[in-house]
């Protein structure tokens, strides 16, 4: 593979792109050398640190995934926050709106909102070195590579030790599960969105009016599912597969299964801006994603290893389960959709 | 401005014998016009963006009054802003009904323990409102609290009688939060109430009761309304103990509401007119309360001290002191053991099992973790200069308005108290839009949070300095201006020494909710200047309970220590000055 020179590369990217130790877009396609990775590295201590928004999973994973990158590359501060997909998603907006920048790498769990900040052209294409390690249908998601699969993970059920659980989504609709079903937000969280999306397209939206009448507990994130089912305070909810079997290693009473009419798979997404404060630290950051390391940081606590030659926590393959994914789409016009329905059901 | 002012300052008084001293006005004039460019980059321009922002059509950016068309003809956000008034309403009457007698238990009466029931009321203030509604959902969660299953086992009832998701229960929790408001102002009234008239009353044969009910309390009512209005104004604004308690609730208040408004897709201009409303209702409840004080405005502090005449309680001694101390248990004690107690836990699930009792989430927090380290050093230091700002300008600012210095001096009590009005979310837009741009870039600084609590809190130490200097009269001042010292001079040597209780507290009263501001810092915070109740914010939506709790165990200890360090080097002179017979 023949790679201009850092020289020639600066000179065909003119000043925009300066200070980029990267090869061009074209031969990137192909996949990052580890002489590249070494380049990004050295490039990426001078700056120092990389700001990563996260929604992809919880506090608890994000922290293991920092100190696994801080473990693989010393040098570089990460500076992270966690919050619902719907929230880190306008705060970008603001910035963006402001012209003002921060966020170098940009995790949401809302499909959707990259294909929208892609038309805003904020998006630098990236095309990480192992992106092939991870399953063959969710590589290169975006075709002009603005953005890569990023985590894995499920909205299912969730229900406490103390009873049996629905077996199907239908079941949580049995009065007597009135006053135990527990449930996030659309509005907030991306798992969320996405999982009432789907029930919408499947059920239609009849499927929440009865819902409505066992009277669910909603709060904002998917995993205050997690938290209301640990607490006793519900028994039986929406919830994710990742943080919920995070709570039951360590002790809770808490367990997840999967619906005999298909968990929602929830496929997100990650992307490095073009205005990246640290353009180069982002880019390390985000190639690490497809690092044997991050899929084994995520293992710990639970969550989907993106990388296929790293079995899953619990041994249950993606092809064993029955899922379903939303098209991006879809996601797009729906979940404003149903987030306008939701608020009228359930005033919240 | 400055000049002419001296003109009407003497009309109002007879001291127009007072030397011109003009050079040290000059210097007076430079630093009132400092606080003033300050007051206005930090009220004015924010609040102008806001309005502005409010009439701008969200596409085109045309101007007109779409926006509040659109916030304001549907019961989905009309429902809101009736709870709100319901809300604040019940916390604040709440509030007072149980802070005016207890301020009274404390400062009149031989209570027993009523310095230790001062300190234990004043912590409730400590405790950021999102905290205590953290920890009420762990006590009252309908199912899962401690209160509800400790009356399920106790009684084997079904289930237990605590609801905390609920409306009733959100004005519960901030009533809790809020006595502290009413009580302070109310207790400050009443210490510095001479007793003169009650033993007048008492020599002609009134009873404690009736001089408490006829003298003391029309005494103590423009601190009673005080007290209600802070109550009003702080539940309406209040976002973190609403988004806690009522969203699980599914009743939606203003701010909760205008939370929404941010959410996807962003609606900010909407946001900025269903705002607007709030101005209004808060400038229409400043003027009644300066309506009322106006009419009894009482110069309490003459150049004579104050002399105590405790009230005995007889026989009610204990049964008062009981039920006076239930308060604070309630509303400081239980909530801080169910965050201690979680803060301790390895999995709060589990419950006060064997091998569940862990330091660990307080190794976590302090060393492990960078995020919540840094976030505690921010806290510390923006709120130390938020409310070094806040009070300067209060100071400056309340003492040319109360001595009359300027013209317009009405104005400049609204604008300081204006933000007051603006509830923390709201002001984040204000703030966003006027410094995310050049040439006041501060979004992405420290600044940004800290010029945002000096101006959310301006009214309190403002409210809070002239309060105090309310109850002194300008005599002394006079005097030395009589005899040739400046006007600067004189604020340095009598006037300020004369206030350092009062600028202390106010001081205080900025830093500790500074400390713990969590609306306007919600909204514009960055990673690198993130701070605990934004740190606590990301924990409650993932359900770390534990380390949310550690964080606010964290807040409320540095809190503490603070105060009591203050009061420790501070407070000696001040405990001596009051103690001090005439």
């Amino acid at each position: 593979m023949t790679r201009p020179s850092r020289t020639a590369f600066l000179a065909l990217a003119g000043g925009a792109a300066a200070g980029l130790a990267l090869p061009s877009v074209a031969d990137a396609r192909k996949g990052l050398t580890d002489a590249d990775v070494s380049k990004l590295y050295e490039a990426a201590k001078k700056e120092g640190t990389v700001t990563w928004w996260t929604a992809h999973y919880a506090q608890s994973a994000a922290d293991k995934v920092r100190d696994a990158f801080k473990a693989k590359y010393p040098g570089i501060e990460v500076q992270f926050i966690r919050q619902t997909a719907q929230v880190i998603f306008q705060r970008l907006n603001q910035d963006l709106k402001s012209g003002v920048h921060e966020c170098d790498v940009f995790a949401s769990t809302d499909e959707s909102h990259y294909t929208t900040l892609k038309k805003q052209n904020v998006f630098a294409e990236f095309v990480p070195a192992d992106i092939d390690k991870v399953p063959a249908s969710l590589r290169h998601l975006d075709p002009d590579e603005t953005y890569q699969i990023g985590a894995l993970g499920f909205v299912l059920i969730n229900y406490s030790t103390k009873v049996k659980p629905a077996r199907d989504w239908q079941g949580l609709l049995d009065p007597k599960w009135k006053d135990q079903v527990t449930l996030g937000h659309p509005a907030f969280s991306g798992y969320v969105g996405n999982w009432v999306v789907a029930m919408n397209d499947k059920y239609g939206w009849d499927y929440f009016k009865k819902l409505a009448a066992n009277n669910p507990k909603i709060g904002r994130s998917i995993n205050d599912t997690v938290t209301d089912i640990v607490g006793g305070e519900r028994q039986i909810g929406a919830g994710p597969d990742n943080y919920s079997l995070e709570k039951k290693a360590a002790g809770n009473p808490i367990d997840v299964a999967y619906p005999s009419d298909g968990s929602i798979l929830i496929t997100s997404p990650v992307a490095v801006l073009k205005a990246a404060p640290h353009p180069n630290a982002a880019r390390l950051f985000m190639n690490f994603y497809y690092s044997k390391e991050y899929s084994q940081a995520l293992l710990k606590v639970y969550n989907y290893p993106l990388r296929t030659d790293i079995a899953p926590a619990n041994g249950i393959k993606l092809d064993k389960i029955k899922w379903y994914r939303n098209k991006v789409d879809r996601l797009a016009t729906g979940i404003p959709e149903v987030v306008a329905k939701w608020r009228e059901l359930f005033n919240v | 401005m400055v000049s002419g002012a001296s003109g009407s300052e003497r009309s109002r008084t007879s001291a127009s014998q007072v030397p011109p001293a003009s050079g040290r006005l000059d210097a007076g004039a430079l630093v009132f016009v400092a606080a003033l460019a300050a007051l206005a980059v930090m009220v004015l321009l924010p609040l102008a963006w806001l309005f502005f922002t409010s009439l701008q059509a969200p596409e085109s950016g045309r101007l007109g009054f779409g926006n509040y068309a659109t916030a304001f003809t549907q019961w989905i956000y009309l429902s809101p802003i009736v709870n709100s008034l319901v809300l604040a309403t019940s916390v604040a009457t709440v509030a007072v009904l149980l802070g005016t007698p207890l301020a009274w238990l404390v400062s009149r009466t031989n209570l027993p323990g009523r310095g230790l029931l001062r300190v234990a009321i004043i912590a409730a203030f400590v405790t950021p409102p999102f905290l205590g509604a953290q920890a009420w959902m762990l006590l009252a969660a309908p199912h899962s609290g401690w209160l509800n299953r400790a009356f399920v086992a106790l009684t084997h009832a079904p289930e237990g009688p605590f609801n905390i998701y609920s409306l009733a229960g959100a004005i519960f929790v901030m009533a809790s939060y809020n006595i502290p408001y009413t009580f302070t102002f109310v207790a400050g009234a009443l210490a510095l109430m001479p007793s003169e008239m009650e033993d007048a009353a008492a020599i002609l044969g009134s009873s404690a009761l009736r001089r408490t009910l006829t003298i003391v309390l029309p005494l103590a009512l423009p601190a009673i309304i005080a007290g209600f209005i802070m109550s009003f104004l702080e539940a309406i604004s209040e976002f973190g103990a609403p988004a806690f308690i009522l969203i699980p609730a599914r009743t939606q208040v203003i701010t909760t509401q205008l939370y929404l408004f941010f959410q996807y897709p962003p609606r900010v201009e909407v946001a900025a007119a269903y705002a607007m409303p709030l101005l209004f209702v808060t400038a229409a409840l400043l003027y009644v309360q300066r309506r009322l004080i106006g009419r009894r405005r009482y110069t309490m502090i003459g150049t004579k001290g104050a002399r105590r005449n405790l009230i005995g309680l007889g026989a009610w001694r204990w049964p008062l002191a009981c039920a006076a101390f239930g308060v604070p248990f309630v509303t400081v004690a239980l909530p801080y053991a169910a965050l201690l107690a979680t803060s301790l836990s390895r999995a709060w699930g589990r419950g006060p099992v064997p091998g569940n009792l862990t330091l660990y989430w307080y190794h976590w927090a302090i060393i492990d973790n960078p995020e919540t380290k840094a976030a505690i050093f921010h806290s510390l230091t923006y709120a130390f200069a938020a409310a070094t700002i806040a009070v300067l300008i209060a100071i400056v600012i309340g003492f040319a308005v109360q001595r009359g210095l300027v013209a317009g001096g009405q104005i400049l009590s609204f604008i300081c108290m204006a933000p007051y009005v603006v509830p923390g979310i709201i002001l984040a837009i204000g703030f966003y839009a006027a410094f995310s741009r050049k040439p006041l870039l501060l979004y992405g600084t420290a600044w940004m949070l800290i010029v945002a609590f000096a101006t959310r809190f301006l009214p309190i130490a403002y409210s809070s300095f002239t309060a105090a200097m309310q109850t002194l009269s300008a005599d002394l001042e006079f005097a030395a201006r009589t005899l040739g010292a400046g006007r600067l001079r004189s604020i340095r040597t009598i006037t300020l020494p004369l206030l350092r209780s009062g600028i202390l507290s106010a001081w205080l009263l900025v830093f500790i909710p500074a400390l713990r501001e969590l609306s306007c810092a919600i909204f514009l915070f960055t990673p690198g200047t993130a701070v605990m109740s934004t740190v606590i914010f990301d924990f409650s939506d993932a359900g770390n309970f534990e380390a949310l709790s550690t964080m606010g165990i964290l807040i409320l200890a540095i809190t503490f220590a603070i105060v009591f360090l203050m009061y420790r080097f501070l407070g000696r002179s001040l405990i001596e000055a009051e103690a001090q017979p005439a």
